[in-house]
């Protein structure tokens, strides 16, 4: 039985004239979501997230692959996947001078297959979300984090098998952020899928089973963020100094540093295989020829994966 | 049928996103009637006659005011006013006619003030139509006999085509203009994102968004109509035919509003191009007056217009008589309201349903 929700298959995607080449912006993107996993697309702005995401709601036409969700054709059979699928996007489209319940009723006439037991299910998810003491003023009204409730419940009002979730957290402030990520992962609990986009890498880490990570709409990696991470099989040590350090190889060789960037004048990014046990020697030859103003040693992030394998930093 | 039901309800309830354009898009046409309405020339009019001292002049003075105060529409009452006025040959603020001596006979002799040609005009033809009562009354067979027949069975006032001629405007300008409110805000608020992966059926997500624009452009027309009937007494011989007449038009504005709306994605740039246009279209389509009065040229482009179609079949309405071709008019409106609807669906396919 297959227990992938979506299949991609070296799918691709050029804006722009065809005939001057255009721009590349999902370049054979390959990967399968499981049914009931939250699976993150993780990379910067322009990486082609979005787009990956309109290929697999049917929004765009692909130029070349092969896309499955739920087993439809999202190109093909629009219709078969449109009735399965929930989309929240990036901006949060409500109508402002409506109440949150008209907004739900103008989603259900739109979506719901059945429309018998709309009314219930309306004020189930206003509860949920916690807007039910809201439901009858304006959307004007709310918060940030409000409307984005607001959207994920209209979002959940069809019973949707898989949402795709472009940025969930943008622009809302952190106690927000921390409810919807609960209510995904309450969500994904009950069986839903989600496909969560976003270039906020202590989002992936929190609420993503599985990421893909893009860049230039390539898949340059793809795991459970704790393998991502674990597979760089490196700590960092970052350095601050006055004066700096014009020959970093030169003075910590020997010691088993396998990369060394600059992020600043004054500073210096070591990756190494094992931080504390080299840490002593390491501030001793510092202290040889110059001051040492600080020095942390962390394990990898999201970020680090990035930067090791593109050479530049997620937020770049 | 609840869907459509649930579909057309939401429509209404958009009202409050774009409250202001709602209320300027239905009650305008009505107010710019009223106004207009209290300004529209009126055909009766003062004319001043100078009064004699007696004698002869004296006494063909009052058989001219006699005589004017017979001039009128053969199927209405008389129209001209005649006062006797103290004028001492000096300055005259507008007209005034005295019976003169001109080479030992009486003349009726027209002084005017600074008055536009267009007055001048009416104020000689009343003279002229009075002279011609007095030499035909005077002459009898051997005068120049002036037989009127009328062409309208009974006599409706100016206010009453202007009412008239302005119910098809206040039907699109509703429609036109809330149509590309709504849509155009659909992009700006991103609300139109709904809209791109909703599995309901096209057909039935456009014919909820007409309805509703319709149902706002009859009621534009619906107060208008009322306006038009306390104001005049002048009320259509079939409401509801007239409501059948204006439902091609609100349809094809409806459509027209929405395609300004895809088109431009911009409330106030749609709202324009939907005023302009119902603007535009009501002035070349019969707005003051028949389109077959107004000269050959006018006329063919006027037939373009869906207006000219509108007031031509609304005209048996108030005045019990037919104008142009009836079948040809109907049968224009719906196939304009038809062509539009493919265009408005194949533009929504195009700019909602696919992006690339």
């Amino acid at each position: 039985m297959d227990t992938n929700a979506i299949h991609v298959r070296e799918a691709s995607r050029r804006f722009g004239n065809r005939r001057s080449g255009g721009v590349l912006a999902v370049d054979a993107l390959s990967f399968e979501v499981q049914q009931g996993e939250i699976f993150g697309l993780l990379g910067p702005n322009g990486a082609g997230k979005t787009t990956t995401i309109n290929l697999l709601t049917g929004l765009l036409r692909r130029d070349g692959g092969t896309v499955e969700v739920l087993g439809y054709d999202p190109q093909r059979q629009a219709r078969e996947v449109r009735q399965r699928i929930g989309y929240v996007p990036q901006e949060t489209n409500v109508y402002l001078d409506l109440s949150a319940v008209d907004n739900l009723w103008h989603h259900a006439a739109l979506y719901c297959r059945d429309l018998a037991g709309v009314e219930g299910r309306i004020g189930d998810l206003l509860r949920l979300m916690d807007l039910w003491q809201r439901r009858k003023d304006p959307v004007r009204t709310f918060s940030g984090g409000m409307k984005r409730r607001l959207v994920l419940a209209r979002t959940l009002l069809h019973d949707p098998e898989i949402i795709f979730f472009d940025e969930p957290t943008l622009g809302v402030d952190v106690q927000a952020r921390h409810v919807i990520w609960s209510h995904i992962q309450a969500q994904r609990a009950e069986g839903k899928t989600f496909v969560v986009s976003t270039n906020d890498m202590a989002e992936a880490e929190a609420l993503c089973d599985r990421l893909v990570i893009i860049d230039h709409g390539r898949a340059i990696a793809l795991d459970t963020p704790e393998r991502l991470k674990a597979d760089l099989g490196r700590d960092i040590v970052s350095l601050r100094t006055t004066p700096p350090i014009d020959d970093p190889e030169a003075l910590f060789a020997g010691l088993g540093v396998q990369a060394v960037t600059r992020p600043a004048p004054d500073r210096l990014r070591l990756e190494v295989r094992d931080a504390e046990s080299i840490v002593g020697e390491l501030v001793a030859r510092i202290g040889k020829a110059h001051r040492l103003e600080s020095v942390r040693i962390a394990r990898p992030t999201l970020d680090d994966v990035f930067l090791h394998h593109t050479g530049r930093a997620l937020r770049e | 049928m609840r869907r459509f039901g649930l579909l057309l309800r939401n429509e209404v309830k958009l009202f409050r996103t774009a409250v202001p354009i709602h209320l300027v898009a239905i009650l305008q046409p009505t107010v710019m009637y009223l106004l207009m309405a209290t300004i529209l020339v009126h055909p009766t009019f003062d004319v001043n006659v100078a009064r004699s001292t007696g004698g002869r002049l004296g006494e063909l003075g009052f058989e001219l005011v006699a005589a004017l105060k017979q001039v009128g529409s053969p199927i209405g009452l008389p129209y001209v006013n005649p006062i006797l006025v103290d004028w001492d040959g000096g300055e005259v603020s507008r007209q005034v006619i005295a019976v003169e001596e001109w080479g030992g006979e009486p003349a009726a002799v027209q002084h005017y003030g600074l008055i536009d040609s267009n007055l001048v005009k009416n104020f000689r033809n009343r003279l002229t139509a009075a002279a011609l009562r007095l030499w035909d009354a005077d002459l009898r067979r051997r005068a120049v006999t002036v037989e009127e027949h009328a062409w309208l069975p009974r006599d409706v006032s100016y206010n009453v085509y202007f009412g008239m001629a302005l119910l098809p405007m206040a039907t699109f300008l509703a429609a036109a203009a809330i149509g590309a409110v709504l849509t155009a805000q659909e992009f700006e608020l991103g609300t139109v994102g709904e809209y791109r992966l909703a599995p309901a059926p096209l057909g039935l997500i456009l014919a909820g968004r007409l309805v509703r624009l319709a149902l706002s452009a009859l009621l534009s027309a619906g107060i208008l109509l009322l306006a038009v009937g306390l104001l005049n007494d002048a009320w259509p011989v079939d409401a509801w035919l007239v409501g059948l007449i204006l439902l091609p038009l609100s349809v094809m504005a409806g459509c027209l509003g929405i395609l300004a709306g895809l088109l431009l994605r911009k409330s106030i740039p749609a709202f324009l191009v939907a005023l302009v246009s119902t603007f535009v279209g009501w002035i070349l389509g019969s707005s003051f007056g028949l389109a077959a009065g107004f000269g050959a040229g006018y006329e063919r482009i006027s037939r373009l217009t869906p207006f000219t179609h509108a007031a031509e079949l609304l005209f048996p309405h108030y005045y019990g008589a037919t104008v142009g071709s009836p079948g040809v008019s109907a049968l224009v409106l719906v196939l304009m309201a038809g062509g539009l609807v493919v265009l408005t669906v194949l533009v929504y396919r195009w700019r909602i349903l696919r992006q690339g």
